[in-house]
């Protein structure tokens, strides 16, 4: 830093020396040496500040509570991911500030948010995690032009429509939905029972199922919705015997419900059935595997990221996320969406070179942008700046002792809308 | 019809789960007029004491649940002894303060010890899968419950209704004044009581691990249930909270199947007709 500093101080001095001379007549010797000073010292100050601004990426994410474990994952991902790619880019320091949403609480993010942008002047922000939370920064993200990567929130229609400075790098929930329909329909299960949570998020499920699947020839046996608090499942277990479909269609929250439904699915006798039992990666997230233990077993999911996922980078980077961080928990899909995000913002950070952080050329520059990930092949979309990847297939099973989610079935290159 | 019982049966084991969290509180309620609103992190308390100790320890499930029993009928006392006794005389809102920051203090301190993840059981191969009977096809889990529930049931009512000690419990809840002027050790019989209450909360807590959940926030989840059973049986009445909880229990799982629109409204509807019907609840006695 200080050569930098004095280099970038002498070539100006000597071209102001020369430039004064030429011009000015005869110029006092001292008024001039003093100018001189000041001028290189303010020169000095200039680059000084050039070569050391920093980028500031806002953190809203959830560090406490049921979901706590979210952002100490994230925190990991990004401690590896500065490791491993260094902590400046074009000169720039990436810095990050921290703040805790502490669940879906759209009241005290919005707060959180606000304070980011005004008195800590984020450059971009990651997050906010749970689609009530994203909903409720939008305006704030929009007016202050900070470019906002949800690395949490799967309901469609939030990227691309609530804020143009919003980005994508998770998935959604049509993006899962879809492919998992026809792959239902491929495999003959016909006759599909539907239990979602009782909210936004499972009714959207439940919707682009019913659409997706009746649309292939498939038929709902019957559906569900379950409270959101709910210690109960045996009621829903029977209504599912006495539809008697070829599979189940299951969406939940990550929390509680997903080991209690699995449980409550096994004990009912019913995972001992030809029925099968599909859902959403959430279902099976590394983050519940564990806890699920045997009842998440045969389990047929979709999703975008598997820490099965067979691929050398893939493979190395699980590899150095367990050697630190395997007793927080598993590498999952949020934790690859907030890599991916460093990616994006290294990536727009470097195309802007030595200038001064403009949002909208990194909105630009981002929306369109392509890149190799762990989890695949994924590019930013050019309109909406939501992401398309790849789509796994993915079976439970136990490999090594590990409950895993092994993918069976890509479908490539799948839109979020 | 076979629907109809296995859903009879079904709610009926998770209303006798509700009743062995619940009944401590209602009788400690009773009798001391102290809120414990913490009574719930007992359970949770029960829960990983339980998990722990298979585990790590290789304790078989049984043996675990006794443990559970145990650890938390003892940290119980040491509780009442260095905090809750001196807010007996307190007013209600300073309990239900107290004891909600004790609530918040267990949940974080669960947090720090055991982790924020869920914590999975395995019980016996022998409680897992399901059983034939009359053509129903039905969980052992649920059984067990059951059997374990009752027996709980009649050792409590027995306890109660026939020994000298029930006497003296029963004289406490009724007068505490009298019961202490006629030479009952009253403080003593409380402390009993108390840590009786608690460890079957934590029996609970343990016995519910494999059919609900266990994470740091089981307190906030599960608090509600353990209230109305209390409000709805009617505090300080054993064979009301048992009627209150299996009318839960059951009026739960049917409103699910019946009227899955409804969802888990049905039981709060429920709650508020027995509470306009009755304020003192089911088997309370009007104040």
């Amino acid at each position: 830093m200080p050569a930098l500093g004095a280099g970038c101080v002498c070539f100006p001095t000597t071209f102001l020396s020369q430039h004064k001379e030429t011009t000015v007549q005869l110029p006092i010797q001292r008024r001039t040496t003093i100018r001189l000073v000041v001028a290189a010292a303010g020169l000095a100050i200039s680059a000084m500040a050039m070569a050391q601004e920093t980028i500031k990426v806002g953190l809203l994410l959830t560090y406490s509570g049921s979901s706590g474990v979210g952002g100490q994952l994230a925190d990991h991902a990004i401690q590896l991911f500065q490791k491993k790619y260094g902590t400046t880019v074009a000169g720039k320091k990436i810095e990050f500030v921290k703040r805790d949403t502490t669940g879906p609480n759209p009241e005290v993010v919005k707060r959180l948010a606000q304070e980011l942008i005004v008195r800590e002047k984020v450059h971009v922000m990651i997050g906010p995690d749970f689609t009530p939370n994203v909903l409720a920064v939008a305006p704030l993200v929009t007016e202050g032009k900070v470019p906002t990567i949800q690395t949490g929130a799967a309901t469609s229609g939030i990227v691309g429509e609530r804020s143009p400075y919003f980005l994508r790098t998770f998935f959604s929930i049509p993006q899962l939905i879809r492919p998992l329909a026809e792959w239902a329909v491929k495999n003959d299960l016909k006759k599909t029972y539907v239990v979602v949570a009782d909210y936004g998020p499972g009714h959207d499920s439940e919707a682009q199922f019913n659409k997706a699947y009746t649309a292939l020839g498939g038929t709902i046996a019957g559906n569900s919705r379950v409270p959101v608090r709910n210690p109960e499942f045996s009621s829903y277990m029977q209504r599912i015997k006495d539809a008697n479909p070829d599979a189940v269609l299951a969406f939940f929250p990550l929390g509680e419900l997903v080991p209690q439904f699995l449980k409550a699915y096994a004990n009912a006798g019913l995972k001992d059935t030809k029925i099968k039992l599909i859902g959403t990666a959430d279902m099976t997230d590394e983050g519940l595997l564990d806890a699920s233990g045997d009842t998440s077993l045969g389990v047929i999911t979709s999703g975008p990221y598997s820490d099965a996922h067979d691929s050398p980078e893939n493979k190395a980077l699980v590899a150095d996320f367990n050697a630190v961080a395997s007793k927080i928990g598993r590498f999952n899909a949020s934790a690859v969406a907030v890599w991916d995000a460093l990616r994006l913002i290294y990536d727009g950070v470097a195309a802007q070179g030595n200038a001064k952080f403009d949002p909208d050329k990194f909105m630009a520059f981002t929306r369109g942008h392509s890149f190799d990930s762990p989890r695949g092949p994924v590019t930013i979309d050019k309109t909406t700046g939501d992401i398309t990847q790849n789509i796994y297939i993915r079976r439970v099973e136990r490999q090594d002792g590990v409950l895993k989610n092994v993918e069976m079935v890509t479908f490539p290159n799948v839109p979020a809308k | 019809m076979t629907s109809l019982l296995t859903i009879l049966f079904n709610g009926l084991a998770y209303g006798l789960l509700l009743f062995v969290m619940a009944v401590g509180l209602s009788v400690t309620m009773g009798m001391m007029q102290f809120v414990n609103l913490a009574h719930i992190s007992l359970s949770m308390l029960g829960g990983y004491v339980m998990v722990w100790a298979m585990d790590a320890a290789g304790v078989p499930f049984l043996v675990s649940l006794l443990l559970a029993f145990g650890a938390c009928a003892a940290f119980s006392v040491l509780l009442e002894r260095l905090v809750l006794r001196h807010f007996y005389g307190a007013d209600d809102l300073t309990q239900v303060l107290l004891t909600l920051g004790l609530l918040f203090m267990s949940i974080a301190s669960v947090a720090f010890i055991w982790g924020p993840a869920f914590k999975p059981v395995t019980v016996p191969s022998w409680l897992t899968g399901q059983f034939s009977l009359a053509g129903l096809q039905l969980e052992r889990y649920r059984l067990f419950l059951l059997v374990a529930g009752g027996l709980l049931t009649l050792v409590l009512v027995f306890t109660l209704e026939r020994t000298r000690f029930g006497a003296m419990v029963r004289a406490c809840v009724d007068s505490r004044r009298a019961a202490s002027g006629s030479g009952i050790n009253t403080d003593g019989v409380f402390a009993l009581t108390f840590a009786l209450g608690s460890g079957l909360a934590g029996l609970g807590g343990a016995m519910s691990v494999n059919l609900l959940s266990l994470d740091p926030n089981f307190p906030l989840r599960y608090l509600v249930y353990v209230l109305i059973v209390v409000s709805v049986g009617g505090m300080g009445s054993i064979t009301g909270s048992l009627l209150a909880a299996c009318l839960i229990g059951v009026a739960d799982v049917l409103g699910k199947y019946y009227l899955p629109e409804l969802g888990g409204l049905f039981i709060y509807l429920l709650t508020v007709i027995v509470m306009l019907w009755r304020p003192q609840g089911l088997m309370g006695r009007a104040a």
